[in-house]
């Protein structure tokens, strides 16, 4: 027990550069790292919704959000770049407006393919949707 | 990238509001409480995009998610979802394999981010710091901005530099992106037409009609906007 306390306190403690006062300083100041780790939370949340949901307009929504994650990663990266002087740190955000561009025509698409198999099929839980199935 | 004071304190508020957000879009039991939330938070990544000093992404963001988007997601719920309002205690989630299965993802997708954060993170900080006490820092130091009226606030010139940078790096993609735009309009338009209207623009023989006027009555009450 006291050997599992001293090495708790070993790990956690308070000095400059001791793991506890690195992670504090990396909450206060956030870098590039937290940026990549909300959006790969946002990532994780919409698999989870195109996994899981049974309604396909949730499903639908829940791709916008894994693109919007990915949206995330291209700026928070363009911004890193930005600071070293790369020469073409804007790619990240020019990607970013294309890949805004390609979900609009996707979900202009897909509504409209929900509305026409909504019109024939009178469904629209996923799981009823099994024309494909063997 | 080191954000600081004000700064700092936004960026969790807005991010943990994205990610909560997110969560409650996936677990909404109705399919509009479901886009509202998703409204917010792609709100919250636009906010989290000033942060990482992208005004002009975030407007479009705003503009055309929010507001075109969205709002397309809305007219189809409410045309949809009217006899289908997810009822009382019905499971709204897949089947517990599904669930297993997104959770093994997710899993794996966590090992990989602390595994990447853990060993490739701080090198590529180490390089950072590197290469910023060069002539960076000169740059940096040149390309100061100026300050609003306020003093609090910098000009930003980002949406000049992006424009130029897009027309100079990605003027093919922008002309091909607006043909995939005029696909999407034109798919989207033959997709979601009534029988009726398919009958009217003549791409559907008359017996075949009657035919399926028999097997589905209630096209008939359809009403024809346009001819």
């Amino acid at each position: 027990m006291t050997i599992l306390l001293s090495v708790f306190v070993l790990l956690f403690q308070e000095t400059s550069n001791g793991r506890f006062a690195q992670m504090k300083h990396g909450v206060v100041n956030p870098d590039l790292s937290k940026f990549l780790v909300i959006a790969a939370l946002l990532f994780i949340i919409g698999v989870a919704g195109v996994l899981t949901r049974r309604n396909i307009i949730v499903i639908f929504m829940s791709i916008e959000l894994i693109l919007n994650a990915a949206n995330l990663n291209f700026i928070a990266f363009s911004r890193q770049l930005q600071e070293t002087g790369s020469v073409n740190a804007l790619a990240g955000q020019i990607f970013t407006v294309f890949v805004i561009v390609v979900a609009a025509a996707e979900a202009a698409i897909g509504l409209g393919i929900v509305i026409a198999l909504y019109r024939n099929k009178e469904t629209i839980w996923v799981d009823e949707i099994d024309l494909l199935k063997w | 990238m080191i954000l600081s004071g004000w700064e700092a304190f936004f960026f969790w508020f807005f991010g943990l509001a994205a990610i909560f957000a997110a969560l409650l879009t996936v677990m909404a039991r109705n399919a509009i409480h479901s886009a509202l939330f998703l409204i917010s938070s792609l709100v919250s990544v636009a906010a989290l995009f000033v942060l990482a000093q992208a005004e002009f992404i975030a407007g479009v963001q705003i503009l055309v998610y929010v507001g075109g988007v969205m709002v397309l997601f809305l007219f189809v719920i409410m045309l949809v979802n009217v006899g289908a309002q997810e009822r009382g205690n019905e499971e709204i989630f897949n089947r517990p394999r599904q669930v297993g299965a997104s959770l093994i993802f997710c899993f794996l997708l966590v090992a990989a981010v602390l595994f990447a954060v853990n060993t490739a993170y701080p090198k590529l900080q180490e390089r950072v710091t590197r290469q910023a006490s060069g002539e960076a820092v000169a740059t940096m130091a040149n390309r100061r901005l100026p300050r609003a009226a306020t003093l609090t606030s910098s000009l930003s010139t980002q949406s000049e530099s992006f424009g130029a940078a897009l027309y100079r790096y990605g003027s093919l993609p922008f002309e091909i992106a607006s043909v995939l735009l005029l696909v999407a309009i034109i798919g989207s338009v033959m997709l979601a037409r009534t029988l009726k209207q398919e009958r009217s623009a003549d791409d559907m023989a008359p017996e075949e009609f009657e035919e399926e006027l028999i097997e589905h009555p209630e096209v008939a009450t359809v009403e024809v906007n346009a001819d």
